[in-house]
């Protein structure tokens, strides 16, 4: 089909929108409600155009092409109302980008330059003064800043299908709510971030721990150990002005170590240790007739929604802690033994892709390291502390490199602290959907059929799809898995589970799409071609690692050799291993939330 | 006067409100009017909107969206009686302004043209006063509703008459109780 844009020929696909058309033709049309994948509001007027023959101007994203259509997008008509559209936009918007989470990063502020706005013409309409809403332990909303483009709401329902938030009001008093305004921290919400991820100014970001982080590197006596999870290497570098996806594992260290941090380990080496007793848990389950399919517990996101959602099946998720809380009860049990360390004096400082990992870091039953301690050191309950002290998104550490002026390009690259730096191509991978599962894999092969695979590169299970599904040879026995992707993909699954047909044996649920490298704590933008460069850099990773299985990373053995003894053992249980709750939300509100 | 918001419509008459209207278009709409219609200060409370949501298997938030989103709902307690000022453009040229003004001062109520606060309820929880953008009775302006009533070319001293006829039957009521 032929359509002209800006007086060009242009040979187009049929069914697609003018939006689709220009951005094919290399012509920009700017817009911002519109996010693709995710949301198609048509609620901004930024992305209009003009038509010959149109009555009005049309919005580029919601219509489509049609034979011999002639589209101006730079006409003078279109270039004003687009520019009156942003200053209406801006007469609410509050003017303190200086001091902004997202100056420099924001679409707002990108859209008044890029338009010529050089002046506020119109007043504020809008009469109330919102308050911040600070009652999650993982995100902050600033209604003050919010333009009403809705992308937070069609990604939380559409995408995760999780519906914490959603527009109230009307009119003037339009503004997106929780259920009775009650706050994010009291509604079911995962926490996954998704929502600042897409926001295009300020108004959702991470609840940040900068400060905190930053005070305990200067205080004296402080062991402040930092872990890193696996997507952090491929996203940091984009954060810091590198291509997208990045692969900066040393440059990473080596910035981390310049922070201050006494060790710089890896979230990696509790990865490790995850699939160990994960493989372990899934034959003993297998072997056992426990619960099945088991499905994986490392995506706090997804542990809240199902204990919000689905808390009849909480059986089914696996009992192992994700890598970052064994990381932490790890650190302050084993390694502190291993170095004479007072387990007081150690302070887990994690960084991750993620903001729902800061509410799994403050759940009340992840102190693991304390009980294991209470009664050898006689400590009391004021002395009581937790697993994991903070945990840092990775634009939070982006912001820490900045503020200490690390020239991120141009450090070297470092290697990782021992003994907890060590790890295997098998937990890179734990970055990207699939990852676990192919891991785990890795290591049940080994351990059901005593023999090694041909190959351990299970390509079934990769790629980005939502859901993916394999049949897994075990030497015979035939293993039917399922990954699933985005929170929405994973309710799916458990439908299946409810109505007895899961056909599957193991599955792997994570709530970001992509997975962690797709995260709510990743870089903005992070969209799918910024995703798929970061699981190439991930594969890539794996692919370079010497080690590829996590039973066979040394470091790992001689854990269990020195401490744990055996996987799903006693000490395991108590360090390794937690529980989860029924988070029903009868009420709507859920009281007492935040523990 | 705390004790109020504990007047929520029982769960049995939600769930015969809710067998008529199941699967029906509209049914969310349909209850919360007929919920609202049945609670002793017709408004939906939290608790109310949290149960119709679960019932209905749709989602809270949706719920308080479309509450939030239509006038027509109160999320606050509301007077016995209800006076609803037309503001829309005709009744203002006609000095609707005015007679809100006249309302308010007259039943004690202040209220602040920058206040954003859709409805003012009396202490006593006998008045509450609303606006609405347009009765569609612009020949008649100014129009004030009161209980369901619409009063048309409305001037002060009407108002003060109408104000007056009702609070006279309550007081009438309050002797009548105190005697029996």
């Amino acid at each position: 089909m032929k359509v002209k844009i800006n007086n060009q020929l242009v040979e187009v696909a049929e069914g697609i929108t003018i939006m689709e058309a220009c951005r094919l033709a290399g012509i920009h049309v700017p817009s911002l409600c519109y996010l693709k994948d995710v949301s198609q509001n048509a609620s901004c007027g930024v992305c209009v155009v003009e038509v010959k023959g149109a009555r009005s101007l049309l919005r580029s994203c919601i219509t489509g092409v049609t034979e011999g259509m002639e589209i101006m997008t730079n006409s003078p008509r279109a270039m004003e109302t687009r520019k009156v559209n942003v200053e209406l936009l801006l007469a609410n918007h509050p003017q303190d980008c200086l001091i902004c989470d997202r100056n420099g990063n924001c679409e707002l502020q990108l859209l008044t330059f890029t338009l010529g706005i050089n002046e506020r013409r119109f007043v504020r309409t809008r009469r109330e003064q919102y308050t911040k809403d600070e009652s999650s332990l993982s995100l902050v909303r600033d209604p003050e800043k919010c333009i009403l483009c809705g992308r937070c709401v069609a990604v939380c329902s559409d995408v995760q299908n999780v519906k914490a938030i959603d527009f109230s009001g009307r009119g003037l008093k339009t503004r997106i709510a929780t259920f009775l305004d009650a706050g994010l921290g009291h509604v079911a919400c995962t926490n996954c971030g998704q929502c600042a991820l897409v926001c295009p100014t300020g108004a959702i970001t991470e609840k940040s721990c900068v400060a905190e982080v930053r005070a305990l590197l200067q205080q004296p006596g402080k062991v402040v150990l930092v872990q890193t999870a696996p997507a952090v290497r491929v996203g940091i570098g984009e954060a810091m002005g590198m291509p997208y996806g990045s692969l900066v594992t040393g440059q990473m260290v080596a910035g981390l170590r310049r922070l201050g941090f006494t060790k710089v380990f890896d979230t990696n080496f509790a990865a490790d240790l995850t699939i160990v007793e994960e493989a372990n848990e899934l034959l003993r389950r297998i072997q056992t007739g426990g619960t099945l399919p088991m499905i994986t517990s490392c995506s706090p996101g997804w542990v809240k929604f199902i204990e919000h959602f689905y808390p009849e099946q909480l059986g089914h998720l696996s009992t192992c802690k994700s890598p970052q809380q064994m990381f932490g009860a790890v650190a302050k049990t084993y390694y502190a033994e291993k170095t004479g360390i007072d387990p007081r004096d150690i302070v887990v400082v994690s960084v991750m892709p993620c903001t729902a990992k800061k509410y799994e870091a403050r759940r009340p039953e992840m102190d693991g390291a304390y009980l294991y301690w209470k009664e050898r050191l006689n400590l009391t309950e004021e002395e009581r502390f937790y697993d994991v002290d903070y945990a840092l998104t990775t634009r939070e550490l982006a912001r820490m490199f900045r503020e200490a002026g690390i020239e991120f390009t141009r450090l070297p690259e470092e290697a990782f602290d021992n003994p907890l730096g060590e790890s295997t191509g098998a937990a890179v991978i734990f970055g990207t959907t699939g990852g676990v599962m192919e891991a785990a894999l890795r290591t049940a092969y080994e351990l059901y059929t005593g023999k090694k695979p041909d190959t351990i590169d299970f390509n079934a299970v990769r790629g980005l799809r939502g859901i993916r599904e394999a049949d897994i040879d075990l030497n015979g026995t035939i293993l039917k898995v399922a990954v699933a992707n985005t929170l929405k993909n994973a309710g799916l699954l458990l439908d299946q589970i409810k109505k007895g047909t899961s056909p599957y044996t193991f599955i792997e649920v994570m709530t970001c799409p992509g997975g962690c490298l797709g995260g709510g704590g990743q870089p903005i933008p992070t969209n799918e071609e910024i995703r798929e460069r970061r699981a190439a850099s991930i594969y890539q990773e794996d692919a370079h690692k010497m080690i590829r299985k996590s039973h066979e990373n040394p470091e790992i053995k001689r854990i269990y050799e020195d401490f744990l003894q055996e996987p799903l053992g006693e000490r395991s249980h108590h360090l390794l291993h937690t529980h989860y709750q029924e988070r029903g939300f009868e009420t709507g509100i859920i009281l007492g939330e935040n523990p | 006067m705390e004790t109020r918001t504990k007047d929520t419509v029982s769960g049995n008459i939600i769930d015969e409100i809710i067998a008529r209207h199941r699967g029906k278009p509209g049914m969310l709409l349909t209850t919360l009017e007929e919920v609202q219609e049945q609670n002793q200060f017709k408004y939906l409370p939290g608790e109310t909107l949290a149960e119709i949501a679960g019932k209905l298997k749709i989602p809270y938030t949706q719920v308080y969206s479309v509450a939030t989103f239509y006038s027509y709902f109160n999320l606050k307690p509301q007077g016995k009686h209800a006076i609803v000022v037309c503001r829309g453009t005709a009744c203002h040229t006609k000095g609707s302004k005015a007679l809100l003004d006249d309302i308010a001062a007259n039943l004690g109520i202040h209220r602040d043209d920058n206040d954003t606060d859709s409805s003012y309820t009396t202490p006593d929880n006998l008045f509450t006063i609303r606006t609405v953008a347009c009765f569609g009775q612009c020949a008649q302006s100014p129009v004030v509703e009161v209980d369901g009533v619409i009063h048309s070319n409305v001037n002060s001293r009407k108002l003060q008459t109408m104000l007056h006829r009702v609070r006279g039957e309550e007081t009438k009521k309050e002797i009548s109780y105190a005697t029996v």
